[in-house]
């Protein structure tokens, strides 16, 4: 498990016999998580994107590719908008809010 | 290059052979809804004849892909649903669909994703005929499959020249064969007899100054076009956004707050339309397709 302190639980975690054992939204700390983990609980889903899915580009590499897509039309303004939007939303939906 | 050589190029692509044709259902329900005493029992019948093309077209009708809010189980609830227009688009888009998915996923993906942002600009616009507008988005590059399956040899050259020196398809189309795909497009969609409304987007949206009579739908499809590509669904190496056609920014009149709104949505609907295709290349890769 990845979990690391500051994320925001997106869904309640649940103990196995189905016990709530911390509600959504609740910010992880360290005593949090150790306890999650003393339950042999192995996925909690937080909210964002935080963790680094495995085969997946890195937000550097993803920038780089935006950035090479529009190489060829960096003269027209609406495209440079539209690219740094794209670049926004990119970043964005990599970092935990 | 010789002229010789071109025109060779032209007769081989005008004539595609190795493409299959579209249903003759088509030009038989076109002049069903040109007549105003066709009934919707007559069209549901008519469809119905064909097994595969009525599940194709419940399926689509229920895909992600349209994402109607209730499930439409029978045809003739289909057609009285959706119109007879829209049903139209539905059975060109899912015969084309076959064809595209099974000859590359990639240009699929991109083609479906086009549709995606020209439903959204089409709805934003208001324009008369929406689902015509997202069709066109679908097939807009049908030219690409032409040139592929008629052009085996050529076809390799131009993704050696699309690798080598990181030009655009297009570019290195009239480059080797004096004609693109756009061109091409437009006449394999007038030969299926297709509506001026997609063979005009089709044939000019790399170019929507030539369009004269659809002007609106070719400029909106040139804009998703490089909207899509923006987003990263290109095609292979060709990952390039195009250029912005004047004509065609200036008559869809987007603002920046525009431009953030579409943006949302599209992502939105991207987002159903991705599960769709994984759906779909699962079960080509099972081998599970209907046909």
């Amino acid at each position: 498990m990845q979990a690391a302190e500051g994320m925001v639980l997106a869904k309640e975690v649940l103990t196995s016999e189905g016990r709530i054992l911390c509600g959504k939204g609740t910010t992880l700390t360290t005593t949090i998580i150790e306890r999650i983990r003393k339950m042999d609980i192995s996925q909690i889903t937080v909210e964002g994107h935080p963790v680094q899915v495995e085969g997946e580009k890195s937000l550097e590499q993803e920038l780089r590719d935006i950035e090479k897509r529009f190489s060829q039309v960096k003269h027209v303004p609406p495209l440079m908008y539209i690219k740094k939007k794209i670049m926004q939303r990119k970043a964005a939906s990599r970092k935990a809010p | 290059m010789e002229d010789t050589k071109k025109s060779q190029f032209r007769s081989a692509l005008r004539e595609v052979k190795n493409l299959p044709t579209l249903p003759g259902i088509i030009a038989k329900l076109t002049r069903m809804a040109e007549d105003p005493d066709t009934t919707t029992e007559q069209m549901g019948k008519v469809i119905s004849k064909d097994h595969i093309l009525a599940a194709k077209l419940l399926k689509l009708v229920n895909s992600a892909f349209y994402g109607f809010p209730q499930k439409i189980s029978s045809l003739n609830s289909a057609i009285i649903l959706l119109g007879f227009n829209v049903i139209k688009s539905l059975i060109i888009s899912s015969s084309i669909f076959e064809l595209m998915e099974s000859q590359d996923v990639e240009l699929w993906e991109h083609s479906l994703g086009c549709a995606v942002v020209c439903s959204v600009l089409a709805k934003r616009l208001d324009v008369s005929d929406p689902e015509e507008v997202s069709t066109a988005g679908l097939i807009h590059d049908i030219g690409k499959v032409a040139i592929k399956m008629e052009l085996k040899q050529e076809f390799e050259i131009l993704q050696q020249m699309v690798h080598d020196r990181q030009i655009s398809m297009f570019d290195a189309e009239k480059e080797l064969l004096g004609i693109d795909h756009a061109e091409v497009g437009g006449w394999l969609a007038k030969s299926w007899n297709l509506p001026t409304k997609l063979v005009e987007p089709i044939a000019c949206h790399h170019n929507p100054l030539e369009a004269k009579d659809e002007q609106l739908s070719t400029s909106i499809i040139h804009f998703s076009d490089i909207l899509i590509r923006g987003l990263g669904y290109g095609h292979g190496d060709d990952v390039w956004v195009p250029p912005l056609s004047k004509t065609a920014w200036q008559l869809l009149n987007l603002t920046q707050k525009d431009l953030d709104e579409i943006m949302d949505e599209v992502e939105e609907k991207l987002w159903d339309v991705k599960g769709f295709s994984l759906e779909i290349q699962a079960e080509l890769e099972s081998g599970m397709t209907t046909s």
